[in-house]
């Protein structure tokens, strides 16, 4: 049995487009590649 | 292969890189994981497991940031759901990443290339904002007819259609949720929500089957079919337009035109051709008047000359019968003249051609007095054979001098006084042949030939007719 309020609480707003700058600019774009990046300079720090 | 730490080209067989020597086994390892969760990806999407797509491609994402055919499938797929903003920043990113010869371009250009389009979507996105805020808020009703309008603007709003089932099951309109809930399957169909939604209509149809026995096995069905994780791509058909409100007004139009060309024509027509007729007769019956008219008036005209004619010669008679006073004065004129004339002792001074003159214009046929008459004869007796002579012998001196046109004056006025002058009759003739009238001279001989053939200018005429060839 569905809890109504529960399922509306769950609904997140969409992102209009005056928000869009905000959302590319705050995107955070590192990956595994950086984090192996990362690793391999502090190992070599060492 | 791009070396992640120098940046530099790298052969696809080396693992390592020429310019800065770092390993890149790893990150070869990597990025082809990555290529495999974005052909994962892109195998969901093609069937429409759009949940399961993003799923994927976001794990290619983590793992190769820079994989941009992963990015620009994800916008695809933001797309298609109805976050459109999410879509953009994608495009953008993956644009950062590669900035030619990248799809992004022609996804954004679609986009942005249509400024109305783009602000509906984002009247949208905002409208559902406002729905989802009266939803929170408990206000329903506001919330699903704000749902209403923006699924009708954005029908892959995959999250509105969500919310509005939800509020419909909420309200126990379950016929309405399950219609939103299929709209959002057919695009996204492995979406979670969706499927719990679904399968708590289906529970709760199973409770209500028990009391009804038909209607609801469709939905039943609906709701099993849903439950299918692999689902043919739909494709997106617009409403044809209605042929048969042309169809049908063409052949209104038809109909019309043929109960014109049918009824209306031939009524005008017949109308017009009475009225035509009409007239015809009226300018007949004008015309015949008016011929009758013209023939009386030829009548009369004819009447009116002739009796015109009638009176003209009765003035003429009239006229001549009319006692001229005048002529008397001529008459007493002519008689002084020859008493006067006469008076000359010598005979050889009285002028006979004065005499002749003064009573030539007298008509002796308008004297009614026979004295006057016989005054009139005397005076002619006594004057015109001697005016004759000398005015013969005026116009032979001319006619000597050559003077042709002097000559005949003098010898036609002597012809007249005695119209026996032989003499005068020959040498007009001969007046008339020396100026080359031989027409009229041929008058003169021949009236000596005929009417004096005795005498001796008779012959001299007759030479001179054989001479000009008469």
């Amino acid at each position: 049995m569905i809890n109504f309020e529960e399922e509306i609480a769950k609904f997140q707003p969409s992102l209009e487009v005056e928000q869009a700058e905000d959302v590319i600019q705050n995107n955070d774009l590192t990956d595994i590649t950086d984090l192996i990046k990362s690793m391999i300079k502090e190992l070599k720090d060492k | 292969m791009i070396c992640p730490e120098c940046g530099s080209n790298v052969a696809a067989k080396r693992n390592r890189c020429e310019r800065c020597g770092t390993d890149l086994t790893t990150f070869k390892k990597v990025t082809m994981l990555s290529n495999m969760y974005y052909n994962e990806g892109l195998e969901k999407a093609k069937v429409r497991d759009l949940s399961g797509a993003t799923f994927v491609l976001k794990k290619s994402l983590e793992l190769n940031k820079s994989n941009t055919n992963a990015r620009n499938l994800l916008g695809l797929v933001y797309y298609e759901v109805g976050e459109t903003v999410s879509a953009l920043s994608e495009w953008v990113i993956s644009k950062h990443f590669q900035a030619e010869n990248n799809d992004a371009d022609d996804y954004m250009e679609a986009l942005q290339s249509n400024p109305t389009k783009l602000e509906n979507l984002n009247q949208t996105i905002k409208k559902y904002n406002s729905a989802l805020q009266s939803a929170k808020q408990g206000s329903d009703d506001l919330a699903i007819i704000q749902l209403k309008k923006v699924t009708s603007l954005n029908p892959h709003f995959v999250k509105a259609l969500q919310l509005l089932a939800l509020l419909y099951m909420k309200n126990g309109e379950n016929d309405k949720a399950l219609k939103a809930l299929s709209k959002a399957s057919k695009i996204d169909v492995s979406n979670t929500t969706t499927l719990r939604y679904l399968h708590e209509l289906d529970e709760k149809n199973d409770v209500e089957q028990e009391n009804i026995r038909t209607g609801k096995k469709e939905n039943r069905k609906a709701i099993q079919s849903h439950e299918q994780t692999v689902f043919p791509t739909t494709t997106y058909k617009e409403d044809k337009p209605n042929v048969w409100a042309f169809v049908n007004l063409i052949i209104g139009v038809a109909i019309g035109i043929g109960v014109l060309f049918f009824l209306v024509v031939p009524t005008v027509k017949k109308n017009a051709l009475e009225e035509a007729k009409k007239i015809e007769l009226e300018y007949s019956e004008s015309l015949s008047k008016q011929t009758a008219n013209s023939s009386s008036l030829e009548k009369e005209n004819k009447d009116l000359q002739n009796e015109v004619k009638k009176l003209q010669q009765q003035m003429q008679e009239y006229q001549a019968n009319e006692v001229d006073g005048a002529i008397y004065d001529k008459l007493f004129a002519g008689i002084q003249t020859y008493l006067t004339e006469m008076a000359k002792e010598n005979p050889n001074d009285i002028d006979y051609v004065a005499i002749a003159d003064s009573v030539s214009t007298i008509n002796p046929d308008q004297l009614d007095v026979a004295a006057a008459k016989d005054i009139y004869d005397q005076i002619k007796n006594a004057s015109f054979v001697q005016a004759s002579q000398l005015l013969y012998n005026q116009g032979h001196d001319q006619y000597s001098a050559r003077k042709y046109d002097e000559a005949l004056k003098l010898l036609e006025k002597s012809y007249e006084y005695n119209p026996d002058n032989v003499d005068a009759i020959y040498f007009i003739g001969r007046s008339y042949h020396q100026m080359g009238d031989l027409e009229n001279a041929a008058t003169y001989y021949t009236k000596l030939t005929e009417g004096f053939p005795d005498s001796n200018r008779a012959r001299e005429a007759d030479s001179k007719l054989r001479e000009i060839g008469r």
